[in-house]
């Protein structure tokens, strides 16, 4: 948890958000109790990610209106209290009668149901999971206020839509203990039940929700191996020393982190290896020690060699083509530890700790690094396709001209329009594409629901296959039309980094365009929003025959007019019509 | 303890520290409401590791009944 004072916390928080330029993303936080200081510290831990978040609170007990007022921003926080579901709830459950009961019941779940429909359209919603947990927890036998919880939990698990997540507050409760996770003296003054410390401890919890919907989750675990993956120095004990087992005392420590980083794998985490060794040595444990769990398969980088690790790790994200700061990186030694933090501050690295026994808790504790707010069946091919990848540099070696090659890929490229049934796919794209993305904007399920169903707007997405493998669905296109005016904009044009390099988005944009035109429209508006990550695509409308009207750091405008569009016609790519 | 006191009302109030002085109140410091008031007795306590009694809360209204009600505060925890 944050060791900060709560005073410093505002400090800081307030200059970086003084210092923060990028767009801000706006979360307001509505409630039935008083939860103001969540503001500030949910704040800080996202600012200190780069996130410029503007926390707001709601009125006070007005969660009903307030999802009204506030629908438009980024993400909203429900904090939904049974003790003030009506005044003093807590206590007065107790010697209510069943009908009236029932009647609180009923009343607060179409209040849920007015809620969601409020929020239908907004992008996150966290709302807590109701808990008696403060006013029961010494209670030996079932009270009726955790009964009332439950009944409402059910109500709310059965109901959420797409943009809902659920917090588990008793999580987070425990985490802190109750009593230092509430505040009875400002509770009976004015409403307010939670400490500072638990709401440090629940902004720590939501993170991972936020910095998903920022598309800003790690995408590879990296580890060194010399008692990181197992006990011991290959290079010195040997291949018949090192202990990954369960029948030794820090051998099963280790088993239990390759376990979890095959756990993480499976989820489409890339796991790679980063570490000084003869890369022999390590080739021959991955391949032949009994107790090795992370095989070739799992592996999909291995930079086991003499050179230093900040060398290796860039190397690492340029060969799996994601940046910097989607690595997380584990060593033992603290030198090497520091070293790469000083170096490559975007990288997250994590330190084996002293006391062996508490490496698990560290890695699993980490895990909201990984979070994602939609894990899709293309998660778990994703490894699978990274190793493709992988091999296909390997073939590109051999051909002379770089359309040779991409000739020799045999790839296949199938297009879908407003396919509803990839949707969470799609989402999940403009949420993590950040390399090869025009404009960045993130959308969730429902946002993209709304593009397909608005008969002014098309989505469009392709996969590609290739002798190598199916890549999956890997980009996305958003066209926004006029047909008064008989003028139509891209809103959305992205890539997956991983089948970057072979032209597909030119054949992509043809088809696209053709569409287009079928809709009798003239023209096209285009924009390139410049982020830290996209300069690769500055020019991408330069060359697809864009005109550039005008530019200044941040957007540059571009306008095309339908028939000065010349096609690519790329022949090395076949087009199929995915509808 | 004075300087302690002026960071922590600065952080609380958002105000440069140079700024808040002897006569420094809610009615001088333009963003001293009720909520910001919590948030000043919570820093405080963190900063001092002290409980302020709940009868003293609302007397804390300035800075000098702040200084005084906070000395008394850590002579008892002693």
């Amino acid at each position: 948890m944050i060791e900060m004072k709560y005073s410093e916390i505002l400090k800081s928080n307030k200059e970086l958000g003084d210092n923060l330029k990028s767009n801000s993303y706006s979360m307001y936080i509505i409630s039935n109790i008083i939860v103001h200081q969540i503001k500030e510290i949910l704040e800080y831990l996202l600012r200190v990610e780069s996130i410029n978040a503007n926390v707001e609170l709601g009125d006070y007990d007005n969660i009903v209106q307030d999802s009204i007022k506030y629908k438009e921003s980024n993400a909203i926080i429900i904090f939904w209290d049974l003790c003030n579901i009506i005044d003093g709830f807590h206590y007065k459950i107790e010697l209510l009668n069943n009908d009236q009961l029932d009647e609180i019941l009923e009343k607060t779940k179409s209040e849920i149901n007015l809620v969601l429909n409020n929020l239908e359209k907004t992008s996150l919603i966290l709302i807590n999971k109701f808990t008696s947990l403060p006013f029961s927890h010494a209670n030996i036998r079932k009270t009726r206020l955790h009964e009332f919880a439950v009944q409402l939990n059910c109500y709310l698990e059965e109901k959420i839509p797409a943009n809902v997540r659920l917090v588990d507050l008793e999580k987070i409760i425990a985490s802190v203990g109750v009593s230092r996770s509430l505040d009875l003296r400002y509770y009976y003054s004015s409403k307010a039940l939670y400490t500072v410390d638990f709401f440090k401890a629940y902004a720590e919890f939501v993170k991972p929700f936020i910095i998903s919907a920022n598309g800003r989750a790690k995408k590879a675990l990296i580890f060194d191996c010399d008692n990181t993956l197992w006990k011991g120095i290959l290079g010195e004990d040997g291949f018949d020393n090192i202990e990954m087992s369960l029948w030794t005392k820090d051998g099963f420590v280790f088993a239990e982190i390759q376990a979890m980083a095959l756990a993480l794998n499976k989820q489409g985490i890339l796991i790679g290896l980063c570490s000084k060794n003869n890369p022999k040595d390590v080739d021959k444990v991955i391949k032949s020690h009994p107790d090795m769990q992370l095989r070739n398969d799992h592996i999909t980088i291995n930079k086991s060699n003499w050179s230093d690790k900040v060398t290796n790790l860039k190397e690492i994200a340029e060969e799996l083509n994601i940046g910097l700061d989607s690595l997380v990186f584990v060593d033992d030694s603290p030198f090497e530890v520091n070293m790469v933090r000083a170096q490559l501050p975007e990288t997250t690295v994590l330190q084996v700790p002293e006391k062996l026994y508490e490496y698990p808790k560290m890695l699993s504790g980490n895990l909201g690094l990984f979070y994602n707010l939609s894990i899709t069946l293309e998660d778990k091919k994703k490894v699978e396709m990274y190793k493709q990848q992988v091999n296909r540099e390997t073939v590109k070696k051999g051909f002379s001209g770089i359309k040779d090659y991409l000739a020799s890929l045999e790839l296949k490229m199938t297009i879908y329009q407003n396919d509803k049934s990839i949707i969470a796919r799609m989402s999940q794209m403009s949420q993590k594409t950040n390399q090869f993305n025009l404009t960045t904007k993130r959308y969730t399920e429902s946002d993209m629901n709304n593009y397909i169903d608005d008969d002014n707007s098309d989505v469009y997405a392709f996969s590609v296959a290739d002798k190598f493998g199916d890549n999956g669905v890997t980009g996305l296109c958003i066209i926004t039309s006029d047909r008064n005016s008989k003028t139509a904009e891209i809103d959305s044009f992205l890539m997956s980094c991983r089948i970057i390099g072979r032209n597909v988005e030119y054949a992509f944009l043809d088809y696209v365009i053709e569409k287009i035109t079928a809709k009798k429209i003239t023209d096209l508006k285009a924009k390139y929003i410049k982020t830290r990550k996209n300069e690769q695509v500055k020019e991408f409308f330069d060359r697809c025959s864009f005109g550039l009207i005008d530019e200044n750091d941040l957007i540059r405008n571009y306008t095309l007019t339908m028939n000065t569009y010349v096609p690519k016609q790329l022949d090395y790519i076949e087009v199929i019509d995915g509808r | 303890m004075e300087d302690r006191i002026k960071n922590v009302m600065s952080a609380v109030f958002e105000i440069p520290a140079d700024q808040i002085c002897n006569e420094s109140s809610s009615d001088t410091i333009a963003t001293w409401d009720s909520l910001k008031h919590m948030n000043l007795i919570i820093a405080l306590e963190e900063e001092f590791n002290i409980s302020i009694p709940d009868h003293e809360v609302g007397n804390m209204l300035n800075f000098e009944l702040i200084f005084h009600i906070i000395n008394e505060a850590m002579q008892n925890n002693k």
